[in-house]
């Protein structure tokens, strides 16, 4: 099953707005890194760590 | 070696971005549940089952490189704001930039400028305690202005909300000869020290007065063009 399927979708987004922030700043880069690729970083953080908590939840870990 | 911050930006930026682009592909793509008969995966010194291997990787994927990439943006933001042309490239901040490199211009801030009275970062030098150069509070303040400027919610010409510090001023100023030769800094010392009195009651304007940043004013064009 592809588990981290949207998470990591969500990531390839974020990752892909940072570089063009990274190579060619302006504030309108500045503003999607900052307001758009950002949250899309924590919310797939977010949802990973959700997930492998529950992973180790169902092995009897936590 | 002499490698400069934006240099530095540019290498750990791309690799962090690249290798998370191609990591979570890797990871988007991999089947967790399928990977119990999956050949062992070569790591540097050791082999791990493919299972352990496929973890780690989403692992550095969705967290440890996202966390590297967010702290150079950030990095390239903050460093970034301490040069010139980092405040030029937004359009409000035209009027002052350009008016800070015009040699003809009496204003506080080109009298700094073309005297070399402060070498460089010149905006930062005198603002360190405003937008996201200053403090948290201050960064918080760069953040609304970055939004209100990318969704054109603000009108020109633009004003500052908080009183100018004079502590900018006297960072460089206080103390030195020429500065303690005047009579009238030590009289007013305490209004100065408490801001009730601003440096600029009695030395000018520090950039173009409001009605020449005002659209539609004689001097409006010039002071608008795009900064080179």
């Amino acid at each position: 099953m592809r588990l981290l399927r949207w998470e990591c979708w969500c990531a390839c987004i974020a990752f892909v707005m940072t570089l063009v922030f990274v190579l060619i700043p302006g504030p309108y880069e500045m503003a999607v890194f900052t307001f758009l690729a950002q949250p899309l970083f924590a919310i797939a953080a977010v949802s990973y760590l959700s997930k492998v908590l529950a992973d180790l939840r169902n092995r009897g870990v936590v | 070696m002499n490698v400069n911050y934006v240099q530095l930006v540019y290498f750990f930026g791309m690799l962090f971005c690249v290798m998370g682009i191609l990591l979570c592909i890797r990871t988007a793509r991999t089947r967790f549940g399928k990977l119990g008969d999956a050949p062992s995966v070569s790591f540097w010194i050791t082999r791990l089952p493919a299972e352990s291997a496929a973890k780690l990787i989403a692992f550095a994927a969705l967290i440890v490189l996202p966390a590297g990439a967010i702290f150079t943006a950030n990095y390239h933001t903050f460093e970034g704001v301490h040069e010139v042309s980092g405040c030029a490239s937004c359009h409000a901040m035209l009027p002052m930039v350009n008016d800070l490199h015009d040699p003809n211009s009496g204003t506080l801030a080109a009298r700094h400028y073309k005297n070399k009275w402060i070498a460089e970062n010149q905006c930062y030098h005198c603002h360190s305690d405003y937008g996201f150069s200053g403090n948290v509070e201050a960064k918080l303040t760069g953040y609304r202005h970055l939004a209100r400027y990318t969704t054109h919610t603000y009108t020109e010409p633009i004003a500052a909300r908080v009183r100018f510090n004079n502590q900018n001023c006297l960072n460089c100023h206080h103390h030195t000869p020429k500065f303690e030769a005047v009579q009238s800094h030590h009289t007013a010392a305490d209004r100065l020290a408490s801001n009730q009195m601003i440096c600029l009651n009695c030395h000018g304007q520090a950039h173009p007065t409001s009605l020449e940043r005002t659209p539609g004013s004689a001097a409006y064009s010039r002071l608008t063009e795009a900064f080179r």
